[in-house]
């Protein structure tokens, strides 16, 4: 029955713009303007993998640790950069940066692996590893 | 139990307990810090270590199961009750009088 009624509704309309076209009358812009893929993939499927990438992670990470006014120089946050060694952070301040990555990233790192991350390569492998990570 | 796990959970809890109230989550993230800044330098083997510890993860699961935020919604108040708060059945209101040591060894209904 939708179909049916689909079907009428798109014999009467064709007439309709095929008439506003040669009368000259502009279509409107949107109709042209998005190709049939773009429009397809304007659609997000659950399946579509959503995995993040290396450099972003980082550079969130970095992100992160540059709002951490603990940090003895942002300079020093490079891509192996160790928190305690060369960011001068203790463990408490350690804890609370992987706690605010596990923020930035809307996971919840369990209490053993949360204790293994001491640096920031750790943390990028840690994030690709997840893939509820986003 | 590791100090760095207690104040992990903590810190965990207080971000439970005060969702979306950032000026007493901010107050709790400080005064959480300034409890641990306090003993950082204490020996690990001070017999003291133990029980602070212990008091630490009591407050966490305190902050967890016992704490529920209220906003006002005109003349009433609306709790945001989630999924860690403590829910009592009330059972022990059939014991009478009897005094019940809460984790004692007096048994009690279905347990």
């Amino acid at each position: 029955m939708f179909r049916t009624a689909a079907l009428t509704a798109a014999r009467v309309a064709r007439p309709a713009v095929a008439s506003a076209v040669r009368a000259g009358v502009a279509r409107p812009a949107f109709v042209q303007a998005v190709p049939k893929v773009a429009a397809f993939q304007a659609v997000r499927f659950y399946s579509a993998g959503g995995h993040l990438k290396k450099d972003e992670v980082f550079s969130r990470i970095a992100q992160v640790l540059s709002g951490f006014d603990k940090v003895n120089d942002p300079k020093n946050i490079t891509e192996t950069a160790h928190f305690a060694n060369d960011l001068g952070l203790d463990s408490l301040d350690t804890v609370e940066v992987v706690m605010a990555i596990e923020e930035e990233f809307s996971i919840e790192i369990p209490d053993k692996d949360a204790d293994q991350i001491h640096s920031v390569d750790k943390a990028v492998e840690y994030i690709l590893s997840q893939p509820d990570a986003n | 139990m590791s100090a760095l796990q207690a104040y992990r959970h903590l810190m965990r809890a207080a971000r439970v307990a005060f969702d979306g109230d950032n000026r007493t989550l901010t107050a709790a993230y400080e005064s959480i810090r300034r409890g641990f800044r306090e003993n950082q330098n204490v020996p690990a083997n001070d017999p003291t270590i133990a029980p602070a510890i212990a008091h630490a993860e009591e407050v966490a699961s305190f902050l967890r199961s016992n704490v529920v935020q209220g906003r006002k919604d005109g003349e009433t108040y609306k709790l945001r009750i989630h999924q860690d708060t403590e829910r009592g059945d009330n059972d022990t209101i059939k014991l009478g009088n009897q005094t019940i040591k809460i984790g004692g060894e007096q048994k009690c209904c279905s347990a």
